[in-house]
C-alpha cells in the first residue's frame, strides 16, 4: 500500500531526510518515532504529496505521488499535527466542502457515524473558534476519513485529546487497519504506539536507525531484556540524544 | 540584595535584552535581500517625504514665522489652541468608562503574572516598556511637523516636548482606567459611593458648562469676515469663562514644546515634569486589579496578530458566528465551486447570489426616479461622480482588498495540497470568489454610470455609444480582474515570505514599509505589462475594423479580441500558477 524507496529531502544545504526506504502493507500500522528534528514530519509531508521529494520514490496504493498525484491522493488521508481548519466553516460545512473535493456521493450518510464515533456529532454547527483543541483535532480527522482512505498518515494524532479520546482514537486506528488500511503515525507517546503499531521505524537526523516489526526492533535494542519498553528501545537506539 | 531589587533587576534585564534582541534581529534580517531592498526604498521614501523637507523651510520663510496664509499674531494663541485640543482629548478619555488593563504580551503574562512580582513592579515594567514607543512617536511627530518651525525653538525642544505630552497622556489614560476600575468594582466601591461620585462629577461638569455658556459668545458676522478676525475671536474665547482655568494644566504640559529659548525651555520643563511626576504618583499608588483585563487584552491582541499574519483582517472582529452558506453545495460537480462556496462564506454577508439582483433593482428604480427629478440634478451628478470614483477604486485597488483567495489560504496550503486536485483547479477555485465579488460590483457601478450620466450635457456620448462602452467594459472586466488577482496570488506563491511580511500589519519598521511599496508597485507594473499585448491588438483591430466595417463593428471586434487575449493570458496564468503551487512548500520558503 505504501512503498518508499530511497527518499531524500533537502532544504538547500540541509538534508532533512536521507535515503529512506520502507513499506507499509495492508492492515499494518507503522509507528514513526525519533527525536525532535529527526525528519518525521518532513517524511510524512513528502508521503502526503505536500512537498516534493528531492530524490527517491513514494508509492501510495501503487501510484507515484509525484507522477500520479491525483490518483495517489485519492487513496490517502493526511492528518497534520496542528489541525488546519477554515475559520469560517462550521463542522458540517467542513465536511460538505471536503465531500465535494473528493467527489463523495451522499456524504451525510457517511459523515453521521464518523461524527458519532469521534463524538462531535453535537457540534456540527460550531465554528473552529468555538471548539477545543481536541475537538478541532477530531474535526480534522473526520475530514481526513470521510472519503474512506486506504492509506492513513497521522502526524501526532493524539495531541490535544483527552484520555478517553486517545483510547477511542487508538481503537479507531486499529479498526481501520484491521479493515485493510495501511497506517503510518508519528507520536512521542511511545507507550501508546507500542499498543497500536505492528511495525516501527526509528529516525535520527533524517536517517533510518531501525525499521522492522515491533518485536524485531524490540529484540534488536532491548539487550535481551524482555521487560524493556519501546521507550527503552528508543533511548538505546537513538543514543538518548537528538544529535 | 532584597527580593524586590532582584525582581526589579530581572524585569529591567528582560526589558533591555528584549529591546536589544529586537534591534539586533531587525539589523540581522537586513542580510536578506528582501529586507535590505525594503530598507533602502523605505529610507528613501522617509528621506524624500519628510527629512529633506524638514531641513528646508516653508517656502523660504524663516523659522518661527507662521506658515503662509496664517497671520503672524495667530501664533500667539497657538499654545492655547493646542492646550484646548489636549483638554478635549482628556475629556473624551474620561467619557469612556473601562476596566484597567495594561498592554502585556501573552509571554509576559505567562512569565510575570505567576512570578513573585508585586503589582507596582508590574506597573513600572509596563510604563518603562511604553517609553520606547513614546520616544519613537515623539521623534516621528517632530519630523512630520517639520521640527515645529512655525512655533520657533529647536528640534530637541520639540522631541522632548512631544515626549512629555505623550508620556503624560499615556499615564493619564492608565490612571483614568484605574479610577474607573475602582469605581466599577463592587467589592472596592459601594453602589452608593459610585452614585455619589458620579453625581458630584456631574454637578461640576454642569456648573462648568453653564459658566462657559454665559461667559462665551457666538461669533458675529464681523468675526467671520477674515481669517485674522476669526482667529482674534477664537483668542478672545480662549480667555473667557472657565477655559483659562481648565487649560492651565494642559498648558503646563505643552509649554516645553513651545519654548523658543534655552532658558524658556528650562523654565517650562520643570512644571511639565512636575505634572508628569504627579501622574506617575497617581498611577503607581492607585491600588486596583488590572490582571483580568490585561489577560483578556493580550489574548485579543494575540488573536488579532495571528489573524493578521494569515492576511485575515476580518479576524480582528471580536465575535464570529456560523453563517448560512451562500448556496447549497451539492456532493457532485466541479470542485472549483466548492472553493467559491467556502470563500464566499468567509467574505461579508453582503456578498450573496441575491445581492446583484437587489442592487440592480435599486439602481434601475433609483436612477429612473432621479433622472425624472430636474431639481435633483446636482445630486444626480454627484452620484454619477461617486460611482465613477468607486469604479476606479474597484479596478485599481479592488484586487488588493478582495483577498478571499490563496492569499488568505496560504497557512492552509498543506491541507489544500493534500486534496486530490491538480494545482490549477485549486488556483482557479481560489480565484473565483474575489473575481465574482469585484466583477459584480464593477458591473453594478457600470450600470449606474450608464443610467445616470447626464446625456444632455455630453451630447457626443450618444445612448448607443454609451451602451457600447458600458457593454465593452463589462465584457472586459472579468478577465482583467482575473489577471490582476492572478498577479497578486502569483506574488504570494513566488515570494511567500514577502507576502506574509508585507501583508502582516503587526510587522513594523522602515524595511517592511519599503517592502510593501515594492510589492504593490511590482504587482501594478506586471498587470500593466500583461495588458499591453491586448491593448496593442485592440488598437490594430479597431483601426483596421473601422476602415473595413465601420465604428460599431470595429469596437465590437476590438473588445472581443482584448477579451480573448486577456482570457487566454488568465488561463495560461492559472495553469502556470497551478504548477507552481504543486511545488510550493511554505516551510521551505520561510526558512532563513
Amino acid at each position: 500500500m505504501i512503498e518508499i524507496r530511497g527518499l531524500s529531502k533537502a532544504y538547500g544545504n540541509f538534508t532533512a531526510v536521507r535515503d529512506l526506504s520502507f513499506r507499509v502493507g495492508s492492515g499494518e500500522v507503522l509507528g514513526l518515532v525519533g527525536p525532535n528534528g529527526a525528519g518525521k514530519t518532513t517524511t510524512l509531508r513528502t508521503m502526503a504529496g505536500i512537498i516534493p521529494p528531492t530524490a527517491g520514490e513514494v508509492l501510495i496504493g501503487g501510484y507515484d505521488i509525484v507522477r500520479e498525484p491525483i490518483e495517489a491522493k485519492r487513496q490517502l488521508a493526511f492528518i497534520p499535527d496542528e489541525p488546519r481548519l477554515f475559520d469560517y466553516l462550521t463542522v458540517r460545512q467542513h465536511l460538505a466542502f471536503v465531500a465535494r473535493l473528493y467527489g463523495i456521493a451522499d456524504h451525510e450518510t457517511i459523515a453521521r457515524p464518523l461524527l458519532d464515533e469521534l463524538e462531535i456529532a453535537d457540534r456540527v454547527d460550531s465554528l473552529p473558534a468555538e471548539l477545543s483543541r481536541g475537538m478541532k483535532q477530531k474535526l480534522a480527522i473526520a475530514c481526513g476519513l470521510l472519503h474512506s482512505p486506504t492509506v492513513m498518515i497521522f502526524d501526532e494524532p493524539l495531541t490535544g485529546l483527552d484520555p478517553l479520546g486517545i483510547r477511542r482514537m487508538k481503537d479507531s486506528i486499529l479498526r481501520r487497519a484491521r479493515a485493510g488500511a495501511a497506517v503510518v503515525l508519528s507520536s512521542h507517546l511511545l507507550h501508546l504506539l507500542e499498543e497500536v503499531c505492528s511495525h516501527v521505524l526509528i529516525l535520527k537526523k533524517g536517517e533510518r536507525i531501525a525499521y522492522d516489526t515491533m518485536a524485531q526492533v524490540h529484540a534488536q535494542f532491548s539487550n535481551g531484556d524482555p521487560s524493556a519498553s519501546l521507550e527503552d528501545v528508543f533511548i538505546r537506539a537513538t543514543g538518548g540524544s537528538e544529535s | 540584595m532584597t527580593s524586590v531589587a532582584t525582581m526589579a533587576r530581572a524585569l529591567l534585564y528582560l526589558r533591555v535584552t528584549s529591546l536589544i534582541g529586537r534591534i539586533t534581529s531587525r539589523l540581522k534580517r537586513l542580510k536578506q535581500p528582501k529586507y535590505l531592498a525594503g530598507a533602502v526604498v523605505g529610507a528613501a521614501y522617509v528621506y524624500f517625504s519628510f527629512l529633506r523637507r524638514a531641513h528646508g523651510t516653508y517656502g523660504g520663510h524663516r523659522p518661527g514665522a507662521p506658515p503662509p496664509g496664517i497671520p503672524a499674531d495667530a501664533l500667539a494663541f497657538f499654545p492655547d489652541l493646542v492646550a484646548l485640543i489636549l483638554l478635549i482629548v482628556l475629556v473624551a478619555n474620561w467619557a469612556m468608562p473601562r476596566y484597567a488593563s495594561l498592554a502585556f504580551s501573552e509571554a509576559e503574562i505567562a512569565f510575570l503574572f505567576p512570578a513573585p512580582v508585586n503589582r507596582r513592579m508590574l506597573v513600572h515594567y509596563r510604563l518603562l516598556g511604553s517609553q520606547l514607543g513614546i520616544a519613537i512617536t515623539a521623534l516621528v511627530f517632530t519630523v512630520i511637523f517639520r521640527r515645529g518651525q512655525a512655533v520657533g525653538g529647536n528640534a530637541w525642544f520639540h522631541i522632548i516636548g512631544w515626549w512629555l505630552i505623550l508620556a503624560t497622556l499615556n499615564l493619564h489614560f492608565t490612571g483614568t482606567a484605574f479610577v474607573y476600575s475602582k469605581l466599577l468594582n463592587r467589592s472596592l466601591t459601594t453602589r452608593w459611593r459610585t452614585v455619589t461620585t458620579i453625581a458630584a462629577v456631574g454637578v461640576v461638569i454642569c456648573a462648568v458648562v453653564l459658566w462657559a455658556w454665559s461667559a462665551m459668545s457666538p461669533p458675529t458676522h464681523g468675526d467671520l469676515t477674515s481669517l485674522g478676525a476669526f482667529m482674534s475671536y477664537i483668542a478672545a474665547q480662549l480667555h473667557a469663562g472657565p477655559l483659562p482655568w481648565l487649560l492651565a494644566i494642559p498648558k503646563l504640559v505643552i509649554a516645553p514644546y513651545f519654548a523658543s529659548s534655552v532658558s524658556g525651555f528650562l523654565l517650562a520643563v520643570v512644571p511639565a515634569v512636575a505634572v508628569l511626576v504627579a501622574h506617575y504618583y497617581w498611577v503607581v499608588h492607585t491600588e486596583v486589579s488590572f490582571e483580568d483585563a490585561s489577560i483578556a487584552k493580550a489574548e485579543k491582541r494575540a488573536a488579532r496578530v495571528r489573524a493578521a499574519q494569515q492576511g485575515d483582517w476580518r479576524g480582528q472582529q471580536a465575535v464570529r458566528k456560523a453563517r448560512r452558506p451562500p448556496f447549497r453545495l451539492r456532493d457532485g460537480g466541479r470542485p472549483e465551486l466548492a472553493f467559491l462556496w467556502k470563500n464566499l462564506l468567509s467574505s461579508s454577508a453582503f456578498f450573496r447570489p441575491v445581492t446583484p439582483i437587489i442592487l440592480v433593482a435599486v439602481i434601475l428604480v433609483g436612477s429612473e426616479w432621479l433622472v425624472r427629478q430636474p431639481a435633483l440634478e446636482p445630486f444626480r451628478v454627484t452620484t454619477t461622480l461617486m460611482f465613477g470614483i468607486f469604479l476606479g477604486v474597484l479596478v485599481l485597488i479592488g484586487p488588493m482588498i478582495a483577498r478571499q483567495d490563496l492569499r488568505s489560504d496560504l497557512p492552509n496550503s498543506d491541507i489544500l495540497k493534500s486534496y486530490p486536485l491538480p494545482g490549477w483547479r485549486i488556483v482557479l477555485g481560489e480565484l473565483l470568489t474575489p473575481v465574482s465579488i469585484l466583477v459584480m460590483l464593477i458591473w453594478v457601478s457600470l450600470l449606474a454610470e450608464f443610467l445616470l450620466l447626464p446625456s444632455d450635457r455630453l451630447l457626443w456620448l450618444t445612448p448607443s455609444l454609451r451602451a457600447g462602452v458600458a457593454l465593452g467594459l463589462a465584457v472586459l472586466a472579468p478577465p482583467f480582474v482575473a489577471i490582476q488577482l492572478l498577479v497578486a496570488n502569483a506574488a504570494t506563491v513566488l515570494f511567500p515570505a514577502w507576502a506574509l511580511s508585507s501583508g502582516d500589519r503587526t510587522e513594523r519598521g522602515i524595511e517592511v514599509m519599503g517592502q510593501r511599496m515594492i510589492f504593490i508597485v511590482g504587482q501594478l507594473l506586471i498587470t500593466i505589462i500583461a495588458a499591453v499585448p491586448a491593448a496593442i491588438a485592440a488598437a490594430v483591430i479597431f483601426l483596421l475594423g473601422q476602415w473595413l466595417f465601420g465604428l460599431v463593428i470595429a469596437g465590437a471586434l476590438a473588445v472581443a479580441a482584448v477579451c480573448a487575449l486577456l482570457t487566454l493570458e488568465a488561463w495560461l496564468g492559472v495553469r502556470w500558477l497551478g504548477r507552481r503551487f504543486e511545488h510550493f512548500d511554505l516551510s521551505a520558503e520561510l526558512r532563513p
